[in-house]
């Protein structure tokens, strides 16, 4: 008879949150990751279209290439960037955040986001 | 059998090898016997003293800026670990007075008090925001103004440094890529944390003049330090111990400030990047100020040994729940909120998976002797859990009372380790092992973001363009004529329409654009409104409304969007 505590197994990972891990594409002497970003906290959050919270300064993921290396790894359009390569989004500024995205000594960038139907749904799992 | 580990305090046996070894005659700073520890931190100290000769003599030796803020930064740290142990030792002889007075037996039964387990602290990605005004980068135009900076971190009498960073208006914030460890932290602990900051550039006045030719650190120190070290040796001077020469430096080396500190305790600790409040303590006339502003963004992580390693073992005959007659034996490991039953005691060493595991957390309800349905079965246990609307009780028994008493004593241990330690005892947070530091090695001048950029002059100009149009909010109908002359391609492509509520069409960035450029310097202070995101401190010094020269003024109302 197995009894566990109610644990999660990977600690790191709340629920509705997930893990993209984006190859960078070489485009001449850039290495492009394929999808824009919006948002920071020197932006205006009235005007982000995907945030529930209109106070809500973090990144979002604006547009996604088709075909590029960020729609190959599952980013989807209006997931909120929480963190890449283990540094912190949620408070930042757009320009640091683009740095943080395109830095040049890496190749492979492993974000973690969340995303508004992930989250709908494990809400709605919690009050069932 | 049954084996507890809990760390108490070790003392020298009576008799022992290590007490001969006293006794014959390496006294050091105590007339007692030292206990084990103590060598082990006068051996600390002893280190250090030589650490801090040798840094005395490479900044005697050095000849350019950078090294010589290296080897200062070293005698800094040098100088702290001498003064923490120094103290640390004081305080341990003083409570070996104060503990031999009113003796008694050591193993006189449980301890008076429960102390709480030790754990692992660590502090990792370590970053301290700039806030950059547009007067410094108008002012400094040819020269790039740089500082050297690094993050002192104490906890109890441990001292350790990050490597030392060169910071100048390109950067947006102050990262340190180390990992700092503590290992013998309790759920008290208090972590200061020190930023310290130096010209990279000779401070003016002081440039080649050998003005303070102190006797003492404080030249290199400044000057409250350097009392401080003066009066803790001479307090300590009585002790016997060797007295620390002090070195004469040649000329006033660079002088490092203190530019901020904050203390983290375990509310602090979290699984997950949070930011923290500094307390700024120099002003703008410091020379070595820089504009911080005002946080610092951290992991920072605690371990405590009751959850990484078994604290209780031993056989055990487990009542399955349900079946009364039935009673399996199991060899049971107390590890942190779990308390796994494996067939064999080889198995908890294999890796093999328990016959199961009973949670032991916050919420879990032991009890000890004879229950009603288990009349004539001594010396058992029973633990109950809740599982939403049931309550499952498991029913242990153990070999004996001792071993009765000892399995109660290493639960009661653990709840209080779960009391104490609080958050850190829900899941076992990860601590990367902090890789081996590579020795300051003599700094290349590190590459700002001027040299990385390559900016083309078509890049500038729509750039331009492009802030201009989204700021003041008007709306480009064609691009400006004097664009054609930049390029042969047409014109610019569907530019951004004003701010607005409706979702803004993508800016797509087709090669015209190049690598987009740098906004660091067009970024705004964050708002500062109630609304604002969460723990940030209103600033000490609110920046003014800041005239934006070329650009609009005001809070931002924008929402830009960029590719990457």
């Amino acid at each position: 008879m197995l009894l566990q505590g109610h644990q999660l197994r990977d600690g790191c990972v709340q629920p509705g949150q997930q893990r993209v891990e984006i190859h960078k594409l070489r485009q001449g002497e850039n290495l492009i990751l394929g999808f824009s970003i919006g948002g920071g906290i020197d932006q205006d959050p009235s005007q982000n279209p995907f945030s529930e919270d209109k106070t809500d300064k973090g990144i979002y993921v604006t547009r996604v290439s088709e075909g590029g290396p960020a729609e190959i790894a599952g980013l989807q359009i209006g997931d909120k960037i929480m963190q890449v390569n283990g540094w912190d989004m949620t408070m930042v500024t757009h320009d640091q955040a683009r740095k943080r995205l395109t830095k040049r000594s890496e190749e492979v960038v492993r974000l973690l986001v969340t995303r508004q139907s992930l989250q709908k749904a494990v809400q709605q799992s919690m009050l069932s | 059998m049954f084996s507890r580990n809990h760390r108490s305090r070790v003392t020298v046996a009576r008799g022992s090898a290590l007490e001969m070894e006293f006794k014959r005659g390496r006294f050091r700073l105590s007339l007692f016997s030292d206990p084990p520890e103590d060598t082990e931190l006068q051996r600390k100290l002893d280190h250090e003293i030589r650490m801090r000769e040798g840094a005395c003599k490479l900044l005697a030796a050095c000849s350019q800026r950078e090294q010589a803020l290296e080897a200062t930064k070293s005698l800094l740290v040098c100088n702290s670990r001498i003064l923490s142990y120094m103290g640390e030792l004081q305080r341990r002889k003083e409570a070996q007075v104060l503990g031999k007075t009113g003796r008694r037996p050591s193993d006189s039964g449980p301890p008076a008090e429960r102390s709480p387990c030790r754990g692992r602290v660590c502090i990792s990605d370590l970053r301290i925001p700039l806030m950059w005004k547009d007067t410094e980068y108008f002012k400094n135009k040819g020269d790039l103004h740089r500082w050297a900076v690094f993050l002192l971190l104490q906890l109890g009498e441990h001292i350790q440094d990050t490597e030392m960073i060169l910071v100048d208006r390109t950067l947006t914030d102050i990262s340190f890529q180390s990992n700092v460890l503590f290992t013998e932290a309790g759920p008290d602990f208090e972590l200061r944390l020190e930023l310290y900051g130096a010209c990279v550039e000779e401070e003016g006045a002081l440039a080649g003049a050998p003005k303070r030719l102190a006797t003492k650190l404080s030249s290199s120190l400044g000057r409250s330090s350097g009392r401080r070290v003066r009066a803790s040796l001479e307090s300590a001077g009585g002790s016997g111990s060797s007295p620390i020469l002090l070195p004469t430096p040649a000329v006033g080396g660079p002088r490092y400030h203190l530019l901020a500190h904050t203390t983290l305790t375990l509310a602090a600790v979290q699984d997950g990047f949070r930011t923290h409040d500094l307390t700024l303590t120099s002003h703008e006339e410091n020379p070595a100020w820089l504009p911080l502003y005002g946080s610092v963004c951290c992991r920072l992580v605690a371990q405590p040994l009751c959850m990484t390693q078994p604290t209780a073992s031993g056989t055990l005959r487990v009542q399955q729940a349900g079946e009364l007659q039935d009673w399996a034996r199991v060899h049971g490991v107390l590890k942190g909120t779990n308390l796994f039953c494996y067939r064999q005691p080889e198995d908890a060493d294999t890796g093999e998976e328990p016959l199961f595991t009973i949670a032991i957390n916050k919420e879990t309800r032991v009890r000890a002797g004879e229950l009603d349905h288990a009349a004539g079965q001594p010396f058992t246990l029973s633990i109950s859990n809740r599982y939403g609307e049931d309550e499952v009780t498991h029913t242990l028994q153990t070999e004996s009372r001792g071993a009765l008493h000892s399995w109660m004593e290493a639960l009661w241990q653990l709840f209080f380790d779960m009391s104490q330690w609080k958050q850190c005892c829900d899941e076992i947070m990860k601590i990367e092992t902090p890789a081996p530091r590579k020795p300051p090695q003599v700094l290349a001048k590190q590459g700002s973001l001027y040299h990385e950029m390559a900016i083309e002059p078509l890049d500038d100009i729509a750039a331009v363009t492009d802030i201009l149009a989204q700021r003041e909010g008007t709306r480009l109908e064609t691009p400006p004529p004097w664009l054609a002359m930049f390029t042969e391609q047409p014109a610019l492509p569907t530019p951004c329409s004003p701010a607005s509520v409706a979702p803004a069409p993508a800016r797509t960035h087709p090669m015209p654009w190049g690598r987009p450029r740098t906004f660091s310097l067009d970024a705004v202070p964050p708002d500062h409104s109630p609304g604002a995101s969460r723990s940030v401190a209103p600033l000490p010094q609110q920046p003014s409304p800041r005239s934006r020269g070329l650009f609009s003024k005001g809070p931002s109302r924008t929402w830009l969007q960029s590719p990457v």
